[in-house]
């Protein structure tokens, strides 16, 4: 089956967790540079979600050594 | 070892079987008693109720909230409409839309069980398991037996799941057009399905990415379709009443609590299951299983944490989590993995002899995690043997059910129900509908099924005000107007969920007489204040 080898790779999506992590991450924070409106510090649900970006981009760099294996 | 070990794991599979076909009985019991109650039992069911009957009749239930009757769903319609032929035959009535929900729970641990079977290694024993874990669960015995949409959203969703597991990957064209049309019935029986059709979307993308963007393009292009359609044909309220009215706020403390008790009750299965996915993400590839596992453990559970959300938002993540964990165990037990680098590291052989014990272990302490059952009848033998009391306090009063629930009721967002209903509880309800009956005007009731039973118009769906208003979306002057006139002859109050210009209104025009104690909630009945001159009398 065609699909079977032309998925992505371990690699790839590696690349996307680990870009898809750092901007998630950098676009959390910068919620609070874009809206100077906002009142108080990071909240709580604002860790959570910087919490995960970080750990996306954390999974996607583990993924990058294991090359060429279909994801 | 395994000489001993064998008759030793038949044995404790025996009694994993038993403690799991118990929870399936009780859960029967429990249905069985709600489908014969005709009131509101969960807050909210009455309306979907209404909004049945309205399909039956060929109409749209997102409506203007400015005029009388001032009620709109905020619920896409397609579990209404499975259940509007109903309405042809019996009437409105709440026992079939129960059933349906309860044969739909069934139907989604049949699917369960099957996907273990087939994806797993034809492990029968560990598939019958698997499925019955499902019915085990507190949060699926809470959502299951209600006349809510809820549970038909997580049956579509996992047929499409299922189904899309092993057709995408062989291209089978039919097989992938009928998995993502269940996943479009999923979409339009409640909006939260928005998180499988992504984890889908995803996993096609991963596994064939120019199939998999053909496949969300015609997707997409069905869904924005029948979208459009809905928005044009109710004159644009779809869009107010169905997406606007549903964004809530987010309640991190009850966001935390549910996810502490989504791992308390399902820990024997979820931590098995994430190690599935840790095994497939280094050591295999990917399946549909694991990213939706991942997604609606961390979307869902977050959407729980919304004002109105709850526990049931999680009940995605638990099917996933029995097929994951059912489809680990039955490999554990083969030794049946993929050959890898990084698994040749673990003595895999010695992992699968003691699995042998492990896993009957952990389903069995799945089930006494997830134990619930009522503390009296025919339970309270088994109860008095198993050293279980109840353990469990109604909102308003000090009085406790005669219910054991393992998740207690203490995180906010668990719907505190589960319990059986009593003959007090069915004479509540024909006292509050007898109230009804003795004026002519129509009732504002915050549960529907009184309006219903007693035969008068239903008016009103007070989270559905509450929503619109906090979203600025509704004014209420003519309802305020009506309520000033006296226009109603009963309001009944449960939550008190309207806006807070129309509860203060209700305070002036109407009085508070009596209260009424049914299914754990204090019922408030107004009547009109005599002598109430009404800001709009001329």
């Amino acid at each position: 089956m065609d699909a079977e080898s032309a998925g992505i790779t371990k690699r790839q999506l590696g690349m996307i967790l680990l870009v898809g992590g750092i901007v998630g991450f950098c676009g959390i924070l910068a919620v609070d540079i874009v809206d100077v409106g906002r009142e108080g510090d990071i909240g709580p649900a604002q860790t959570v979600a910087l919490f995960a970006m970080a750990l996306a981009a954390l999974v996607g760099l583990t993924l990058l050594p294991l090359g060429d294996a279909p994801a | 070892m395994t000489r001993l070990s064998l008759p030793l794991h038949h044995a404790l599979m025996l009694c994993a079987t038993i403690a799991l076909l118990f929870a399936a009985i009780v859960y029967a019991v429990y249905a069985a008693n709600l489908i014969a109650f005709p009131y509101d039992y969960d807050q909210g069911e009455g309306f979907e109720v209404q909004d049945t009957a309205l399909l039956s009749q060929f109409k749209l239930p997102y409506l203007d909230t400015e005029t009388y009757p001032f009620y709109s769903s905020n619920y896409p319609p397609l579990f209404h409409m499975l259940a509007a032929p109903f309405v042809w035959v019996f009437g409105p009535a709440y026992w079939y839309g129960r059933l349906l929900g309860f044969a739909a729970s069934l139907l989604i641990a049949a699917v369960i069980a099957h996907a273990v079977y087939r994806d797993g290694q034809q492990n029968r024993w560990i598939a019958l398991l698997a499925g019955l874990a499902f019915l085990s669960s507190n949060f699926v015995y809470h959502i299951g037996p209600l006349f809510r949409q809820h549970i038909a959203m997580v049956a579509f969703e996992t047929l499409a799941v299922v189904m899309l597991a092993r057709a995408f990957p062989r291209g089978d064209k039919r097989g992938i057009t009928l998995a993502l049309f269940f996943l479009l019935c999923a979409g339009y029986t409640k909006q939260l399905a928005a998180i499988t059709a992504l984890a889908a979307i995803i996993w096609m993308f991963l596994r064939g990415p120019r199939r998999g963007l053909i496949c969300t393009a015609g997707f997409g292009l069905a869904g924005g379709l029948v979208f459009l359609w809905l928005t044009l044909a109710s004159g644009g309220h779809w869009w107010t009443q169905a997406i606007v009215a549903n964004v809530n706020d987010f309640l991190y403390d009850q966001a935390v609590g549910l996810f502490r008790l989504w791992f308390g009750l399902h820990g024997f299965l979820l931590v098995p299951a994430t190690l599935l996915v840790m095994v497939e993400l280094y050591a295999d590839r990917l399946s549909i299983y694991s990213i939706w596992f991942v997604a609606t453990a961390g979307l869902g559970g977050a959407a729980a944490g919304t004002w109105g959300a709850g526990d049931s938002y999680l009940v995605t993540s638990i099917a996933a989590a029995c097929i994951l964990s059912g489809v680990f165990f039955s490999k554990m037990l083969a030794n049946a993995w993929t050959p890898s680098r990084i698994l040749q590291v673990l003595p895999l052989a010695r992992i699968a002899s003691m699995s042998l014990l492990l896993v009957p272990a952990l389903y069995l302490g799945y089930a006494r995690a997830t134990l619930k059952m009522p503390t009296i009848g025919e339970f309270a033998a088994l109860a008095e043997l198993l050293g279980i009391e109840r353990n469990v306090a109604f909102h308003t009063r000090p009085d406790e059910p005669d219910f054991y629930d393992s998740a207690t009721w203490t995180a906010g967002g668990y719907a505190r129900i589960g319990y059986l209903l009593t003959e007090a509880d069915h004479a509540a309800g024909a006292q509050i509908v007898a109230r009804i009956q003795q004026s002519d005007k129509p009732a504002l009731s915050e549960d529907a099924g009184f309006s219903i039973a007693a035969g008068r118009d239903v008016v009103t769906n007070p989270t559905q005000l509450r929503n619109l208003h906090l979203a600025g979306q509704f004014a209420g002057d003519e309802l305020t107007r009506m309520i000033e006139d006296q226009a109603f002859g009963l309001i009944i109050l449960r939550a008190q969920f309207f806006p807070p210009h129309i509860l203060e209104a209700m305070g002036q025009a109407y009085v508070h007489n009596e209260t009424l104690f049914m299914n754990g909630f204090d019922y408030l009945l107004l009547f009109p204040r005599p002598g109430y001159e009404s800001r709009f009398a001329s």
